[in-house]
């Protein structure tokens, strides 16, 4: 074995490790979550129906499902024609614009925590879906606009003037002409809404204090009592909110990494 | 303070071919002209308006906040004069200087970690003749995960009875090893938490990155004689800096707004070792309702992780000495 594979491989057991206790921790009884056993020696899906049972696991998946994809589908609207707009129209201040995104996207989320909440308890907002999913696109709106901007920018605009030229409306230029040109970049932008939509903590232990309206990782950070973590039941229900991201990742990884290559090194 | 920095980061400053340029064309275009400003208007007003909305909208309302007397009763807030008392309790307060040491050094630590590793892995990666796309997927999984997750993951490997960590090393040491029960220990194990988190989402960055140089300027310097570090450190490195510049920033806001994994983690703890910015931040606000010091907190994180920002792009620009990043 040479340099190169032995390396790879330190990599491979590095992030995969910590990812095979989880599974593995998942699939002990509760008793033998309690010892460091490297396998599973009677592996049992207990752990699984406690998640469903004893816990109200299912409606946190039922949250964080319509929060992420409500979200997703509500800033690839919004921010293909923001993108557009800002990287090929000839608006003046485009500039000041993508600089103030950039900077609002810097302001950490302890910071937007309170006054959202004050935000959405005027508005009778507080424990609802609609709720996170205005704050979740407001968060995530400046993020996705920089990424698909910059991959607007790098289509060559040949095809566009022809469309113009033909009497095209720029809304008809869009979607005939820029949208399929523009796949790769708009998965990016959908799959980094996505994940951080479903991974976000603080706001939505904010704003969503009711059983019926928390996302999985507040359910998962509250699982258990005062003293007792119960690990099994936590891993179990993790397992099952890694699986659509694994999938997620598995299918669109192409993407992603052609929208960081479009977005990073142009940007 | 200045902006410049970060406008450099954007491409809109370097020069674009692709860039509309309307003094080319030709009289007639000035209706369509006008047509194109407001369809250009049109697509991006719903967005600005929920930014402005929902995010500037609170920043203003924060800093503000934090900058006021606030009075929470049942019936709501009531803001009044101005004051910088809020301020003034924060910085006489050893929570506070203690949270921001921490946080300050917690940064810096783990963002130097994870971009030398992370450079060290895509350079590794990039060596890889097969698989490649499979190494990918699998560096993208811990970034893909919920942080609340991995930081509950990290507890039980770090528990003290019967964590994996405590299973391989107290044979070694004769007695049980609680790493979260110092605040050395506590400090050093959030970070390996972290490392392992986001160390592969920023090797995946820099590897898509060095794949995209320009293969004849490498090899232009292999014919004059350079030899592998002298061609990483002179030819790569320089032309890495836009992705590099890209990944500290992105990383030094996120480990700034440390949240979720010392509120699993560590709770703070113990005593207030590990108590981020962020952490205090909402401690003072959710949990001791006190909304004036809050906010201050809030603030100051932000002003300090922007001066931090443009501080980082400065250093690291005349550092390489030339322009454009």
């Amino acid at each position: 074995m040479n340099g190169t594979n032995l390396s790879v491989l330190l990599v491979v057991l590095f992030v995969s490790l910590p990812l095979y206790w989880l599974v593995a921790t998942s699939l002990k009884g509760t008793r033998e979550v309690a010892t460091a056993n490297l396998f599973p020696h009677a592996p049992t899906g207990s752990q699984y129906s406690t998640a469903f049972s004893t816990y109200d696991f299912g409606t946190y998946i039922e949250t964080s499902v319509i929060v992420a994809v409500a979200t997703t589908v509500l800033v690839l609207l919004l921010g293909i024609g923001a993108g557009y707009a800002l990287g090929r129209l000839p608006l003046r201040g485009r500039n000041g614009i993508m600089v103030s995104l950039l900077m609002i996207s810097l302001f950490p989320a302890v910071a937007l925590a309170a006054p959202l909440y004050l935000l959405m308890r005027g508005i009778g907002w507080l424990n609802s879906y609609q709720g996170l999913i205005l704050a979740y696109t407001a968060m995530t709106l400046p993020f996705a606009i920089w990424i698909l901007r910059n991959y607007f920018i790098s289509i060559p605009k040949e095809m566009e003037e022809v469309a113009r030229m033909d009497g095209a409306s720029p809304l008809r230029t869009v979607v005939s002409v820029i949208l399929p040109q523009a796949t790769p970049g708009i998965f990016t932008a959908g799959i980094f809404t996505f994940v951080a939509s479903w991974t976000e903590f603080l706001i939505a232990l904010t704003l969503n204090s009711e059983d019926r309206y928390r996302t999985i990782p507040v359910g998962i950070a509250l699982f258990g009592g005062q003293f007792t973590t119960p690990y099994g039941t936590i891993f179990a229900a993790s397992t099952v909110a890694m699986l659509p991201i694994a999938l997620l990742v598995l299918v669109f990884r192409r993407a992603v990494v052609s929208g960081l290559t479009a977005g990073a090194v142009k940007g | 303070m200045t902006v410049a920095p970060v406008e450099k980061v954007l491409p809109e400053q370097q020069p674009q071919k692709t860039r509309p340029q309307p003094q080319h064309q030709s009289p007639p275009a000035g209706r369509a002209e006008r047509h194109m400003v407001s369809a250009g208007w049109a697509f991006s007003a719903p967005s600005l308006l929920v930014v402005a909305g929902v995010m500037v909208f609170p920043i203003v309302f924060s800093v503000v906040m934090s900058l006021s007397n606030v009075n929470a009763t049942v019936s709501g807030f009531h803001l009044s004069g101005l004051t910088f008392d809020n301020y003034s309790i924060l910085f006489h307060a050893d929570r506070y200087w203690h949270s921001l040491y921490f946080t300050v050094l917690y940064t810096i630590g783990t963002v130097f970690a994870e971009i030398i590793a992370g450079m060290l892995i895509a350079l590794v990666l990039e060596r890889l003749k097969s698989g490649r796309g499979w190494m990918m997927t699998l560096l993208l999984m811990p970034w893909a995960i919920v942080s609340v997750i991995s930081a509950e993951l990290w507890d039980y490997i770090y528990n003290g009875v019967y964590g994996v960590l405590n299973a391989a090393l107290s044979p070694l040491f004769g007695h049980d090893i609680n790493v979260l029960g110092t605040p050395l220990g506590a400090t050093v194990g959030m970070a390996v938490a972290d490392i392992w988190k986001t160390t592969p989402f920023v090797a995946v960055i820099i590897l898509a990155g060095l794949v995209m140089l320009p293969g004849d300027v490498m090899e232009a310097g292999r014919m004059d004689g350079a030899n592998g570090w002298q061609i990483f450190w002179h030819i790569r490195f320089p032309l890495m800096r836009p992705t590099l510049s890209i990944a500290v920033m992105f990383r030094i806001l996120q480990a700034f707004g440390l949240f979720d994994l010392p509120y699993v983690l560590t709770n703070g703890g113990p005593g207030n070792s590990t108590e981020s910015l962020a952490l205090l931040g909402y401690q003072v606000l959710f949990v001791d309702l006190k909304f004036g010091p809050g906010a201050a907190v809030a603030t100051s994180t932000a002003v300090i992780v922007l001066i931090g920002c443009l501080l980082f792009l400065k250093v690291f620009r005349s550092q390489v000495g030339q322009e454009e990043i």
